[in-house]
């Protein structure tokens, strides 16, 4: 029986906290009295019978009718899925979105459907290389629909390729790619890890242009989007995103939405240390935490990125529903706050974060610091309902590694990002104005888009936009253990170790601030009353 | 001369006396057993009774069960790690596919017992079954083996079961005893591979199905595990005097279920329809062969309905899609005008 | 003790050599620099006055030739032994027994060698380009301070012809004047400029100075981004200071020019680039990355010295790019140059200033002076 998350008060005999830093680790010492930890749920059991159970949904979907009786020769059929941005650490194989697919291809064979065209829906995310690819759709289907041009990824640069579904009341305009706006069916294959994805989300953000994403993705919208994970009502995105939502329900194709959940069972037996509870830690789980993070010190950083990201999680699918876009969502966020959900009461003074080595935007790659700033700004610090666990004006503290290193092939609209735009200025919406067209319109990064493996020009900014309302809320923003000259470019206060960021950080919120520590990684969204 | 004449005689003389001795010493030590008899001495028969039928130990009734013993798993592990292993890469060099399938199963715990059902065209198809299953599954794993062939003398036998976990069975109709002794196997976690084929393809095309791997799989509650094999035929097919080397795929298919109230007959047709499908999954791709199986017109195993050399003919054809009409394309020297 | 010369020693050559590749200026302790006592020289001429040094600037050309590195191209337009110093502010005696404040023209072109009828060159006003400069009733020497009949700036008196004595204004102190020299090669640099997009790489003195002109004189025709590559902070602020758009590190720069040019990129090529490129180092990478981001059909301009470079030109040919060279200066140039040292206040370029004495310490600050965030360093003669 899985325990639910919780929050500890630290107090004199709490053992250290364990900490990501980036590939590495390290156990601080919180101040006793005046500190909480918010642990997450245990991981739920996985569905027992998988195909079953999928099978099961496809039969029988919400708010429509069998996934079979839907399809039929000669009809055009779009299956689009979500890109490698996610889960993360990626699934051992299977891969939920393999199984999900080649259940919905068998029924598109049993109806004679021969028109099928897979979309990997990833908006202006990096086109996903060869082994990406067999990895979330097994060797199966890649070898089935690629060499003959079936498979293929989402191109929001080809002005052949897009179609305009329609214009909310607000002036936002659904742009998605044409062979999806042309079809009959279009059968979107969604994994949901956190509570922001899904649901309208996918086909009008992973199939959309950059016109039409820039109506929601822009400084000013993620100010007023309370949070990435909360309440859709209190999120200034999700409002844009379910108004264009409405318009390809109204004037778009026919959406048959397959969402899955995930439990939280992120790192395999080896690095089990992780996910536990310090002081249940056994000899076996010091042992190896001293094992891991001494070696993975004496590693170069190559090395150590590439043991973590060649790591296959064992987390599996805790529920699979399909149907109506809004009806099958609507489950869909039950189970993603079954699994994730925390009680927690009241705000503090500053927040505490370990930054990891992966975020959605460098899966098998390098986080850069601006990817550092939207893990933590955005991604975590976005990790509640209602309320952030910080206060207005409070202190976040973060620890990672910062090094000014980029990766060349996947995020070279970054580098000049860190050097051309951030010296001038660290404004999401300044930045906006002056800087984003220049990025949006520039002919080479869209080649290496279209092309190579790189994301889109405008990219970083959207990264930077995600950590915009956290930029906003705190008072001061300090990285531990960053490279010194890169944390002040973001516009943060670097400091070497933890005491000297609560030092620091005294200017800001007194001598005696109160701290939470969020114990990521395993997923957890704080409900904050 | 007469002097060696004489050495000699004395010589033999004086061997003939140390023979005496030693005749002497072990008549002397012999005495008292010359009056033993039974039980010490075989009993001799008596008139006039009916002496009972000695059991038969060879054929179906082998005695394999010492062969999944600890001592004999040790030997075959080593066995199966090295020699097995080096033996099938270099004969047969297998692709292997499918293998995702059977993660749910290998999820298990604790492990579930499988058939795995392939279809059978040469002697190599064992070992290569041996090699490429999971880990888990190879430490399980007992193998059905024609009783005729297999288990007619006693050396080959006990050869076959230590290397290959081999398990004797009728090829024709399967005897209380065997399925039986089978389903016990089954029943304590032994992983089966049984050839529904029953035997080795005579001319290079599939033959009919029997039902031996649906029985067990209804009475037991274990999956069958539908396997192609593609390949084994050109390298030892049935006939051939020597094996050549080449390559081959293995495809692993979803595990089947008996169904409530399902005979045996419509299971074994589902077996039958699954390894075709695989078949034609492995020689086009799997889209082509799932709506090929919507229609019921993926390429039946057992060939066209011809006779005589268009049989032949269409093998031939059918061999150049799969692995084994993968030849290394020979390095063309073009022409050099200077 | 008060007159610096370099002499031919092979010997303590090969040692300048040695010591300049380990640690930039360090020739100076070991090289055939040396400090002599005073020689009063002969005026060569008719024409000629004895002129007073109160400041002399230590140059990019001085520091090679005392670490042994300058070209030997150099060997027979240059008579030893020879005062170094070309940058000079001093005083001449007037008729009326006064003195004046002269800045001194170094170029010893054909009316200064008493050559008549003068050459090509001369006749047309590029005083710099002379075709006689070993030739003539002089001595070999292209410039006062690298010949063996003029002395140079670094000593007290030294002797020059009167047409190379320009007036210096009252309102310019001394470290103003001594800038108006280098500021006229920077000048003359900037009639190049073409004001689309430019490339200034090295933000020492001569790209600093090259940047300043620009903005002081061609800020009009400005319709592009001017870009300075710049190492050390001080330069940098200087530079952002001086007007340019972007300052970033060497290796910012391919990345700068793409963006601001909107290229594309193959392999290390950039498609387009900067039509401009100023490149005041001098070195086969400063070259070399000029030939990157400089656009089709444009001018790479060698303002800084080079020694002997090794350059990959297939770019060069692919491109129809081109490479200029870029010396000195004209007459005119230096009455533009005293305007634009007015109007900048480049007199605050004159970091530090040591007496003869200390000619070791003033070549090292010189020759690290990015890092150690001066700019101009200049022997100072005033005292005594």
């Amino acid at each position: 029986m899985p325990r639910p998350g919780f929050v500890l008060e630290v107090d004199r005999s709490t053992p250290p906290i364990l900490f990501w830093r980036g590939e590495n680790f390290s156990l601080e010492k919180l101040p006793a009295d005046r500190s909480r930890v918010i642990y997450p749920p245990e991981p739920l059991p996985a569905i027992k019978d998988i195909d079953g159970a999928i099978r099961h949904a496809l039969l029988h979907p919400h708010g429509q009718d069998p996934l079979p009786s839907q399809l039929f020769a000669g009809m055009k059929l779009t299956i689009a899925f979500d890109d490698v941005s996610l889960p993360l650490p990626k699934m051992k194989r299977p891969d939920a979105r393999q199984r999900v697919m080649e259940a919905v291809l068998d029924m598109a064979a049993a109806a004679g459907v021969e028109d099928v065209h897979i979309i990997a829906a990833l908006g202006l995310h990096r086109r996903m290389h060869e082994y990406e690819l067999r990895h979330a759709l097994g060797d199966r289907i890649y070898d089935a629909f690629h060499p003959r041009g079936l498979l293929y990824q989402h191109d929001a640069e080809d002005p052949d390729n897009l179609e305009i579904i329609g214009t909310t009341p607000h002036g936002e305009v659904l742009e998605i790619n044409k062979r999806a706006a042309d079809s009959d069916l279009v059968v979107y294959v969604n994994i949901n890890s956190v509570s922001m994805d899904g649901g309208w989300k996918s086909l009008t953000t992973g199939l959309a242009s950059y016109r039409c994403l820039s109506h929601h993705h822009n400084g000013h919208t993620l100010q007023n989007t309370r949070s990435l994970m909360g309440h859709r009502e209190h999120s200034a995105l999700h409002t844009s995103i379910w108004r264009l939502g409405k318009v390809l329900k109204d004037s778009g194709p026919k959406v048959f939405q397959i969402e899955t959940t995930l439990n939280t069972d992120m790192f395999p037996e080896a690095y089990s240390f992780i996910n536990k509870r310090e002081w249940e830690w056994t000899a076996k789980d010091r042992a190896t935490y001293l094992g891991v993070s001494k070696g993975l010190s004496l590693l170069p950083t190559k090395m150590a990125r590439k043991m973590f990201h060649d790591i296959q999680s064992p987390h599996q699918i805790t529920s699979v529903q399909a149907g109506d876009t809004e009806l099958v969502h609507d489950i869909t966020l039950e189970w993603v706050f079954k699994q994730q959900l925390v009680p927690v009461e009241g705000q503090t003074d500053i927040l505490t974060l370990g930054i990891p080595f992966v975020s959605p935007y460098n899966p098998d790659s390098v986080m850069n610091p601006i990817l550092v700033m939207c893990m933590g700004l955005g991604y975590l610090f976005n990790m509640y309902r209602n309320k952030p666990l910080v206060r207005e004006g409070g202190v976040i503290i973060m620890t990672h590694p910062t090094y000014r290193d980029f990766h060349p092939v996947h995020h070279p609209s970054y580098i000049d990002f860190f050097e051309q735009v951030l010296p001038d200025t660290t404004d999401p919406v300044v930045m906006g104005q002056k800087w984003e067209q220049q990025y949006a319109e520039d002919e080479w990064y869209r080649h290496l888009y279209r092309t190579g493996n790189a994301y889109h020009g405008v990219h970083p900014f959207y990264a930077w936009y995600w950590g915009a309302h956290g930029q906003q809320h705190a008072g001061k923003i300090i990285i531990v253990g960053g490279d010194a000259p890169t944390v002040r470019r973001l516009g943060f206060t670097p400091a070497s170790t933890m005491d000297d960021a609560f030092e620091i950080a005294s200017d800001v919120v007194g001598r005696a601030p109160t701290i939470t520590h969020l114990h990521v990684p395993s997923l957890l969204v704080a409900d904050v009353s | 001369m007469s002097e060696r004449r004489t050495t000699s005689v004395a010589q033999l003389r004086k061997v003939a006396k140390v023979g005496d001795a030693a005749s002497a010493a072990v008549q002397s030590a012999l005495r008292p057993a010359r009056n033993l008899g039974f039980p010490y001495r075989k009993p001799s028969k008596p008139k006039g009774v009916v002496l009972p039928v000695e059991p038969n130990t060879l054929g179906a009734d082998f005695d394999t069960a010492w062969a999944r013993k600890a001592p004999a798993k040790m030997v075959r592990t080593v066995l199966t790690a090295g020699a097995l292993r080096a033996m099938v890469k270099a004969l047969a060099n297998p692709e292997v596919e499918g293998l995702d399938r059977l993660a749910d199963l290998l999820e298990q715990d604790p492990l579930p017992a499988v058939i795995f059902a392939p279809n059978h065209h040469s002697h190599v198809d064992t070992p290569l079954i041996i090699a490429t299953v999971p880990e888990e599954f190879r430490k399980q794993l007992v193998v059905a083996a024609a009783a005729d062939y297999f288990f007619d003398k006693k050396l080959k036998g006990n050869l076959a079961a230590l290397a290959l976990n081999a398990f004797p069975i009728e090829r024709e109709v399967t005897t209380r005893k065997s399925s039986d002794e089978l389903r016990r196997l089954i029943d304590t976690g032994w992983s089966l591979v049984i050839y529904p084929e029953g035997g080795r393809s005579p001319d290079g095309w599939g033959q009919e199905f029997k039902g031996g791997a649906a029985y067990l799989s209804a009475r037991t509650g274990a999956p069958v595990v539908p396997v192609f094999i593609d390949g084994t035929g050109s390298i030892y097919g049935k006939g051939m005097k020597r094996p050549k080397p080449g390559r081959t795929k293995v495809v692993f298919g979803a595990p089947l279920y008996p169904v409530d109230d399902e005979n045996t007959r419509r299971f074994n047709a589902r077996i039958e329809a699954a390894v075709t499908a695989l078949g034609d999954e492995a020689l086009t791709d799997f889209w082509t062969s799932r709506q090929r199986a919507a229609n019921g017109t993926n390429p039946k195993l057992t060939g066209p309905e011809h006779n005589g050399w268009r049989r032949q003919w269409a093998l031939a054809e059918q061999r150049k899609l799969g692995k084994a009409g993968q030849r290394r394309r020979q390095n063309r020297r073009w022409p050099d005008l200077g | 003790m008060s007159r610096l010369v370099f002499s031919r020693k092979p010997a303590r050559f090969a040692a300048a050599r040695l010591a300049g590749a380990l640690m930039p200026g360090k020739g100076a302790a070991v090289g055939p620099l040396s400090l002599e006592p005073d020689e009063r020289l002969p005026l060569p001429g008719a024409d000629w006055v004895r002129l007073r040094p109160r400041l002399a600037g230590i140059c990019g050309s001085d520091l090679a030739l005392v670490d042994g590195t300058a070209a030997a191209y150099f060997d027979p337009i240059v008579s030893y032994p020879f005062t170094p110093g070309h940058e000079v502010v001093g005083d001449v005696a007037t008729d009326d027994g006064g003195s004046r404040r002269v800045v001194l023209v170094p170029v010893l072109s054909c009316i200064t060698r008493g050559i008549s009828p003068v050459c090509h060159a001369c006749e047309h006003g590029a005083i710099h380009l002379c075709e006689r400069v070993a030739f003539g009733h002089l001595e070999p020497g292209l410039q006062s301070g690298f010949c063996a009949d003029t002395g140079g700036g670094w000593s007290r008196e030294m002797v020059a012809h009167t047409s190379q004595l320009v007036e210096v204004p009252d309102d310019l102190s001394d470290e103003a004047a001594v800038l108006i020299e280098p500021t006229a090669c920077a000048v003359h640099a900037a009639q190049r400029y073409t004001g689309r997009e430019t490339v200034i790489i090295g933000a020492g003195t001569l790209g600093l100075l090259t940047l300043a002109a620009i903005t002081a004189t061609r800020d009009a025709d400005r319709h592009g981004p001017i870009i300075v590559t710049a190492r050390y902070p001080e330069q940098k602020r200087l530079a952002k200071a001086f007007g340019a758009d972007v300052v970033c590190s060497s290796d910012e720069l391919p990345r700068w020019v793409r963006s601001t040019t909107q290229s594309l990129v193959y392999g290390d090529q950039l498609t387009c680039g900067a039509h401009h490129v100023v490149d005041c180092v001098g070195s086969s990478d400063s070259l070399q990355q000029a030939l990157q981001v400089v656009a089709p059909g444009g001018e790479v301009q060698m303002v800084g010295m080079p020694g002997n470079v090794s350059v990959e030109l297939t770019s060069l040919w692919h491109r129809e790019t081109s490479i200029r060279g870029c010396y000195a200066y004209t007459r005119p140039d230096f009455d533009t140059a005293i305007d634009v040292v007015r109007r900048l206040d480049l007199g605050r370029l004159v970091s530090a200033v040591y007496p003869l004495g200390d000619f070791t310490d003033a070549i090292a600050h010189a020759a690290s002076a990015g890092r150690r965030g001066a700019v101009k360093i200049a022997f100072d003669m005033r005292s005594a």
